[in-house]
């Protein structure tokens, strides 16, 4: 941003506003962050290994993993999907549909969770029918997929929608008068230029999907070893006074938020460098 | 609906969409709705307005409104100057302002109540003057204040950067100070998104659970809130109870998505005429003739 | 292939894009949808290409149906009027799609489809290009690959979209002549849309005039530019100098009709002679501004209230030597007058004058 005299602020109100915004992220976000890490390795490194051996603490970290595989599939192919419906087509009801598509962003995930249980529950609609048949929702994995597809719905989909009505049915359109199927269509055309912003969409969906807490932990049941995931366990582990146990359990969540936000800003990086090199003054033609 | 559309797949598309909303968001959704209906809505209003519920309700409110008025103001100051002020580091923290949105709700959680608890970090300076965070109403706001943080700065950021220096510039050619630019041009500009990036924050604190819980203290009557009694209702096996104030809960987040959609509407059409826009275009076509 | 369009109606919920259109386009012929933006110009050359559906009417390419052929099987090249390339693929790639996409049956070698898009980027002679990403392209260069690239299928129909409107006005020109040139080497039918009047008339072997979703003239550039049939197209295709009768009174029409009537007589500018002495029919004015302008110098008079715009050549110019204030006569050569039905009332041959 290019500033002059005459739209500047004094020094000293700059110097304010500088050492205001910049000690509140120091003091809400830069503090905590530090801290996850330095009670991690409050009792050494030997015991911060030792608490990551923990068997339970493992089989939290591969259920957080599992959870996120089977969750991220069916909400790229309905964020693909709803988005190329919103934004290639007009319909009736568009508007009404986007806001459905924002609703899991106003619920609680706790209101979230409990809607699962009020189905699937021992005092759920189906709970009778699920019990005859010996089929566990509730307290088990099935349910803690269903409340994570429940609150990670709309990351994609809320990505693509505007990225897709950016970019116009223009190219889609060329490439069928030249004669390609929809699929040629999809897979030439449409899917290389939304790939970073799908991408974006996953990164979000997933440090969501693994992060999660409230829903997850209504649906879970809390079995150690069995429905624990990794932000469950934390709780578990602080509960019991385990502070480094919790804390070394954190600093991979802590880890893997870094590793989100990296990821993230790379991505918006190079989504940036496409839209300026598409934005890029021509220039004159040499002829 | 018009028929023969030249792009392909929008049955499927759309179809695929409605069966997938309808499944996972509107089924459930609606089967609770139905469940609470059992209650009827006198007797939902009568546990809503119970003691303890009322009680959630007010701590949950008042501590998402203040945590929502923190962000505004000092979100205002950070969005202000990670788009004008040049300063090392700032692509660093420019992508830090997402880590609440990155971070488990659960690490934030254990990790604030330990920064502030009495031997923490921040506590062991605070406590001593008399003011106690952890474990308190105080606490809850911090929390919401952590987790809610990176909507007002993201919702200002684009708005800000997309004020035209020329305005500026003309307004201090006019002869005014540089406040009165801030407070007549600048501010009313960047107004609606200040209000909407409120609104979400508002929006997001109501709802939250895992950040809360670890530094609230949780006391019934004194710092408990609403989702953590919905939980506590289901743990003493009161399914109708934890049901009656999970949809006054929805009841809420509908609204205020709603509402959310208005502001925004309102913040992109505020300058435009009322006329319907084909009316306009017709217009304009006639003007071209 | 010859385009037949028969009855074409088309609303956009209560906009009526296009009212009960009909049009010829025989093989071989540079056609032009000349008009301003909301006229349906560009609605009309997208039902061509089976981009839009119309409402009513059929569409008939070499006298056989095709209203309900799908865009895919039209055979018909379509130019963008924002080019469309695809973003992510190389000149060569964007070329090659056509081909590419083909059922593998009729899909040519690798080697055949490398030998035609080059041959394809010879003629629009970016061949040294085909290695460059679509954002690394100049607008004309942009320009000349979207075509490449809609001739690539060997289409019939060549449909362009405001073909040269994003681009500055040297490269314009040159374009122009181009396509001219590629038209009548390529031996195929071409429809253009654009709301610039010079290129409709410089490029085309006939322009068709639209306002309001309705074709107002059809002809040849000469035809529409020297008798338009309406004043929309009088005055959408160069300056002119608009008469109302309420001002002087009303006209001395060679053809008179029995009930006076108000009607409005149109005047280019480079119709009317002006001298300094008064002359059969002239009518009094004041210099108000000399403004040489390249080629040609515009001079503003005033008669009564009404500003008068006059195109004189350089050496007219000269010989008069006008000075602004001065009081000077003037005469338009040629006019036309039409009705308050929009009918003209006069021709070429019989030619009114204002008195």
């Amino acid at each position: 941003m290019k500033s002059n005299r005459a739209t500047q602020e004094p020094g000293w109100v700059r110097a304010l506003l500088l050492a205001t915004g910049l000690g509140f992220l120091f003091f809400f976000l830069g503090l905590p962050l530090v801290a996850v890490f330095v009670e991690a390795l409050a009792q050494g490194w030997p015991a911060y290994v030792e608490a990551l051996k923990d068997s339970e603490t493992r089989s939290a970290i591969w259920l957080t993993v599992l959870i996120a595989l089977a969750v991220l599939p069916f909400n790229i192919l309905f964020g693909v999907a709803a988005a190329w419906a919103i934004a290639k087509f007009d319909f009736r009801g568009k508007s009404l549909l986007i806001t459905l598509i924002d609703l899991p962003f106003a619920v609680s995930p706790v209101v979230a969770g409990l809607i699962f249980i009020l189905l699937f529950g021992a005092q759920g609609y189906f709970g009778p029918w699920l019990a005859a048949n010996d089929v566990k929702i509730i307290f088990a994995v099935p349910g803690m997929i269903l409340a994570t597809l429940f609150i990670t719905f709309p990351f994609i989909a809320r990505e693509l929608i505007p990225l897709m009505q950016s970019q116009g049915k223009d190219e889609e359109e060329a490439a069928v008068s030249l004669g390609a199927s929809g699929w040629q269509m999809f897979w030439r055309v449409t899917l290389p230029n939304i790939k970073w912003g799908l991408l974006y969409g996953v990164i979000l969906a997933n440090a969501r999907a693994m992060g999660e807490f409230g829903a997850v932990s209504v649906v879970s049941g809390h079995i150690r070893g069995e429905t624990n995931t990794l932000p469950l366990h934390v709780e578990i582990l602080y509960n019991e006074y385990n502070a480094v146990g919790a804390f070394a359990a954190a600093s991979i969540l802590a880890l893997l938020a870094l590793v989100t936000l990296v990821a993230k800003t790379v991505v918006e990086w190079r989504m940036k460098k496409e839209t300026d090199m598409l934005n890029t003054v021509l220039a004159p033609e040499k002829t | 609906m018009k028929t023969n559309r030249v792009l392909p797949g929008f049955g499927l598309a759309l179809g695929y969409t409605l069966v997938y909303l309808s499944l996972l968001i509107l089924l459930p959704l609606g089967g609770m709705i139905l469940k609470a209906s059992d209650l009827g809505w006198s007797q939902i209003i009568d546990i809503a307005l119970g003691e303890r519920s009322l009680a959630a309700f007010r701590v949950t409110f008042t501590a998402s409104l203040l945590a929502a008025t923190v962000n505004g103001f000092f979100g205002l100051i950070v969005a202000w100057i990670l788009v004008r002020y040049p300063f090392p580091g700032k692509r660093f923290v420019d992508a830090l302002v997402d880590l609440p949105f990155a971070l488990p709700t659960a690490v934030a959680g254990i990790t604030l109540a330990t920064i502030y608890a009495g031997n923490g970090w921040l506590g062991r300076f605070i406590e001593p003057l008399g003011f106690k965070v952890a474990y308190t109403p105080v606490g809850i706001v911090v929390a919401l204040t952590f987790v809610t943080l990176p909507f007002v700065v993201r919702t200002l950021q684009p708005v800000i950067e997309d004020i035209e220096p020329e305005v500026e510039e003309a307004a201090a050619t006019l002869g005014a100070s540089r406040w009165q630019t801030f407070s007549r041009i600048v501010f009313p500009a960047i107004f609606p998104a200040l209000l909407t990036g409120f609104a979400l924050a508002f929006a997001r604190a109501i709802g939250e659970f895992g950040s809360v819980i670890f530094i609230a203290g949780n006391i019934p009557l004194v710092s408990e809130i609403v989702p953590l009694l919905i939980i506590s209702k289901l743990e003493q096996y009161d399914v109708l109870g934890a049901t009656a104030l999970a949809v006054v809960m929805l009841a809420i987040s509908f609204v205020m998505l709603l509402g959310i959609n208005g502001l925004q509407w309102w913040a992109a059409n505020r300058h435009r005429n009322n006329e319907p826009l084909e009316v306009a275009a017709g217009k304009a076509k006639g003007g071209a003739a | 292939m010859s385009i037949e369009i028969r009855n074409i109606s088309k609303r956009f919920g209560n906009f009526v894009a296009l009212d009960d259109i009909n049009l010829d386009i025989p093989t071989g012929e540079l056609v032009a949808l000349l008009g301003p933006s909301g006229c349906g110009k560009t609605t009309l050359l997208r039902i061509i290409a089976g981009m839009e559906t119309a409402d009513q009417g059929d569409i008939l390419f070499s006298g056989a149906e095709a209203t309900h052929l799908h865009a895919r099987d039209r055979n018909v090249g379509f130019v963008f009027q924002h080019y469309a390339l695809f973003r992510h693929m190389t000149v060569f790639e964007n070329v090659a799609f056509g081909l590419r996409v083909k059922p593998r049956k009729e899909r040519p070698s690798d080697a055949d489809i490398r030998r035609r898009v080059m041959e394809l980027l010879g003629l629009v002679q970016l061949d040294w290009l085909a290695d460059r990403y679509p954002s690394q392209l100049s607008g004309g260069q942009r320009q000349r690959i979207a075509l490449a690239r809609a001739l690539a299928v060997e289409p019939k129909v060549l449909l362009l979209d405001e073909p040269f409107g994003a681009l500055d006005t040297k490269v314009r020109k040159e374009l122009r002549r181009w396509l001219r040139r590629l038209h009548d080497e390529m031996h195929i039918s071409s429809v253009f849309v654009t709301h610039d009047q010079e290129e409709a008339l410089e490029v085309a072997d006939r322009v068709v005039v639209m306002n309001h979703g309705k074709i107002e003239q059809i002809g040849s550039p000469d035809e529409v530019y020297s008798s338009p049939a309406s004043p929309f197209v009088y005055q959408f295709l160069g300056n002119v100098n608009v008469f109302h009768s309420r001002v002087h009174g009303g006209f001395a029409e060679v053809e008179r009709s029995d009930q006076p009537e108000k009607a409005t007589a149109f005047v280019r500018p480079h119709d009317i002679d002006i001298a300094h002495a008064t002359f059969a029919n002239g009518m009094p004015a004041k210099v108000l501004h000399v403004h040489p302008i390249g080629p040609v110098v515009r001079v503003e008079l005033q008669h009564e209230q009404e500003i008068v715009e006059v195109e004189l050549s350089r050496e007219r110019h000269e010989a008069l030597q006008l000075a602004v204030g001065q009081q000077v006569w003037f005469r338009p050569r040629q006019m036309r007058v039409f009705g308050a039905d929009e009918q003209p009332r006069s021709t070429p041959e019989k030619q009114p004058f204002l008195f």
